[in-house]
């Protein structure tokens, strides 16, 4: 069984951009102030770019596994992947703690006790022992829940605007522009996510281009996002966190109806849920396809992973800044190499010809 | 030994199930961060007050009560505090009464006027930070403490804080008497090129009727607090009012609009409809209306810096001060004296608008903002002489109906 063409551009269009509303406007604020929305579409061309190339790899029709091991062997290609999933396992600690901030500062009026996310790691334990294809069929319904809930916020927030906030284009320089480049990679992972699907996905003519097509349709819902949220917000926007939770506020119906805005939000909430999920369900998935999906594998790994993460969580719960700021600044170089230097890479791989 | 191996077998299973057990339980034997709402002070309005270093926060819960015939559903409770910070403020109302103080209601912030002059972000900080405050609330600047504001007794409504809040809604702002301005756009005008805000400032003015107005006030709580309740004190019932501005600069309040420096205000930001003010004909008081109101202030860049204030404005005879025949009374076009006169009447108070940005060193308008938004090099060049050192061109354009 295999993801659908559509579903998969459900993913790329509607499904991946949504982990881009949170905590990442107001970061590329803080860097590079009124001209937010370049470093962003840096990061969101060179992601669509790599997705390209690593779409070229499904009309091969194997997964990552396969193809290497056909190209380098068995134990190169184990390490390889283990690393690989080592990566999607890093990668996945911003999101899951995003994710828990959220959930805490959004969705409760008093700042609550961390057990109140724990059930998401139940969540998170249970999706992560399904294979990477069952998300096909979750994508189909995620896709118009997030098309309708970010119309819905952006509609709400456009009263507020003044889109002249966003001028000088320019502003920040070119320290601003490098440094919301670099300092904001570790947001835009999409491609390593796309590299693990390969294989999984339903080959068909045209589906690079098409994959391409769709990205750049999302990367498009992130800049106009970024611009809402700068436009709305000014100045103040660096403090204001959970941007896509916030911007829908100032809806004049708001005061008669009461904060209708909730129902999109906590729409997009579910979508980012399964976004968050996804790079430990990768790793999982990935790591399977090495050690041959033996029967118990998968809910040990799934297990022991989400149990990692809820520790994890317990642990870091007053160092989400430190923690951010080591992964996005000292250790930033980690995610080009992986999400962008990495996957073009599988292109090369070819089947050893038989002497 | 084979149900030896078939029980390791399963113990990653058991293990899994146990875990969530657990968690379940743990979860829904939380109280999910709920506060219970018998022990929740929701604050309706929040005081400020500086002196020296010493913040005093006033704040005015919301007490639900059994609706009696003829009473109100909710009376309301004034609790204050002292701290170096507002948050200390907080904690103390917290401490001294046993309530948590809930800000997710909290529309309306007071600076009292010595503290905006000392400076209105230091107070507006905590609520700035506060996750859970909406920075949609409106503030306001009042004559003498926010404290004694809020603990008065409003002649109309139940608690001072519904009657202010009527002062400032979007058909008070239409009239052209107040300005209102909420939490965001002050903090967002305050961190921009400009540096320059407002806010509406507020007086109370005692009325001679002795029916209170189903509110309520008394002493209550906490070291410092005062409940609301029907003829607890003979304290006069009041008025309030809002058709002066404040303006701040750097934060600091460094000057005050009058009432008619306000409609002007209101009248550049083409908010006006269906708002009056009085202008004469023959010599006698004639009121006119306003049907349309468009206006704006361009910074014009060719050569040097020049403020461009316009005005456009539709007008309509509203209301005659002297007896008028019959025939005057269906009649609602007005007379070319009365539309010059009109004309210089608004000239007037945006002249007199101008000049007390100037005075207060306010630049209200945002120049500056302007400035840099449109160029970064001559934002470096003019930043300093942007507002007050350019020349102003006022434009209006009075039409009248026909």
């Amino acid at each position: 069984m295999k993801i659908k063409q559509r579903q998969l551009f459900f993913f790329l269009a509607c499904v991946a951009p949504v982990g881009k509303l949170v905590l990442l406007p107001s970061d590329l604020v803080f860097r590079a102030k009124n001209d937010l929305i370049f470093p962003a579409l840096a990061n969101l061309l060179l992601q669509a770019a790599v997705i390209f190339l690593v779409l070229l790899l499904c009309k091969r029709e194997k997964s990552l596994f396969a193809l290497l091991e056909e190209s380098v062997g068995r134990i190169a290609a184990t390490i390889i992947v283990v690393i690989l999933s080592l990566f999607l396992l890093y990668a996945a600690i911003l999101p899951l703690n995003e994710q828990k901030l959220m959930v805490q500062s959004v969705f409760y009026d008093t700042l609550p006790s961390l057990v109140v996310f724990s059930p998401f790691f139940l969540f998170g334990a249970y999706l992560c022992s399904k294979p990477l294809f069952c998300l096909g069929r979750v994508w189909d319904i995620l896709g118009p829940v997030a098309i309708v809930s970010f119309i819905g916020i952006i509609v709400f927030a456009l009263g507020g605007t003044d889109f002249k906030a966003l001028q000088p284009a320019g502003a920040a320089g070119a320290a601003g522009f490098f440094g919301g480049t670099a300092f904001t990679m570790s947001w835009f992972f999409d491609s390593v996510l796309v590299l693990s699907l390969v294989g999984k996905v339903e080959y068909k003519k045209g589906i690079a281009w098409k994959g391409l097509l769709c990205y750049l349709a999302g990367a498009a819902a992130v800049i106009l996002f970024l611009a809402v949220f700068y436009a709305v917000y000014g100045e103040l926007a660096v403090s204001r966190l959970f941007a896509f939770s916030k911007i829908s506020r100032y809806f004049s119906g708001i005061s008669v109806l009461g904060r209708i805005d909730y129902l999109f939000i906590y729409a997009l909430g579910l979508v980012m849920a399964f976004y968050s999920v996804m790079p430990v369900q990768a790793a999982v998935d990935t790591l399977g396809d090495a050690f041959g999906h033996k029967k118990k594998l998968t809910p040990v790994l799934s297990t022991a992973f989400n149990v990692m993460f809820l520790v994890l969580a317990f642990l870091l719960n007053f160092q989400y800044q430190s923690m951010q700021k080591f992964i996005s600044e000292y250790a930033f170089w980690i995610f080009p190499l992986f999400t962008l230097v990495l996957p073009p890479l599988f292109l090369l791989t070819r089947r050893k010809s038989r002497e | 030994m084979s149900k030896f191996k078939h029980f390791l077998r399963t113990v990653p299973m058991k293990l899994y199930i146990i875990l969530a057990a657990f968690i379940v339980f743990a979860f829904f034997s939380n109280d999910f961060g709920l506060v219970d709402i018998q022990k929740t002070a929701v604050i309706l309005a929040a005081g400020v007050d500086k002196e020296g270093d010493t913040f005093t926060l006033s704040t005015q819960i919301a007490v639900p009560q059994g609706n009696t015939a003829g009473g109100s559903a909710t009376s309301t409770v004034t609790v204050d505090a002292n701290g170096t910070t507002v948050s200390e403020c907080i904690s103390k109302i917290f401490s001294e009464t046993g309530w948590v103080p809930k800000l997710v209601f909290c529309d309306l912030v007071i600076l009292g006027e010595e503290a905006a002059k000392d400076n209105a972000i230091a107070c507006f900080d905590f609520f700035l930070r506060n996750e859970y405050m909406p920075d949609s609330a409106q503030i306001a600047v009042c004559e003498g403490t926010a404290k004694e504001l809020l603990t008065s007794t409003s002649a109309m409504d139940d608690s001072p804080t519904q009657a202010i809040q009527k002062l400032l809604t979007q058909s008070a702002q239409s009239s052209g008497k107040v300005m209102a301005n909420t939490l965001k756009q002050f903090a967002i005008s305050y961190y921009g090129a400009s540096e320059s805000g407002y806010a509406p400032y507020l007086r109370t003015a005692e009325q001679q009727s002795s029916t209170p107005g189903g509110g309520s006030a008394g002493e209550s709580g906490g070291g410092s607090g005062s409940s609301e309740g029907n003829g607890a004190h003979e304290k006069p019932t009041v008025v309030y009012n809002a058709e002066q501005t404040a303006l701040f600069t750097k934060g600091k309040m460094t000057g005050i609009l009058s009432r008619e420096e306000t409609f002007a205000f209101s009248l550049i930001k083409g908010k006006v409809f269906a708002g009056t003010f009085t202008a004469q004909e023959q010599g006698k008081p004639v009121a006119v209306s306003i049907l349309k109101n468009d206006g704006g202030v361009s910074l014009n860049m060719k050569s040097n810096p020049k403020a461009e204030v316009s005005v456009k404005l539709v007008l309509r005879l509203f209301n005659r001060g002297v007896p008028a025949p019959v025939n005057d009374i269906a009649e609602v076009t007005m007379s070319e004296e009365l539309l010059q006169n009109a004309e210089t009447v608004i000239r007037g108070y945006l002249d007199s608008l101008v000049t007390a940005c100037k005075e207060a060193d306010c630049d209200l308008f945002q120049l500056k903002t302007q400035l840099y938004r449109s160029s970064l090099s001559r934002f470096e060049e003019w930043k300093d002489l942007v507002p007050n050192a350019i020349e102003t061109e006022i434009k209006t354009k009075i039409e009248k109906i026909k």
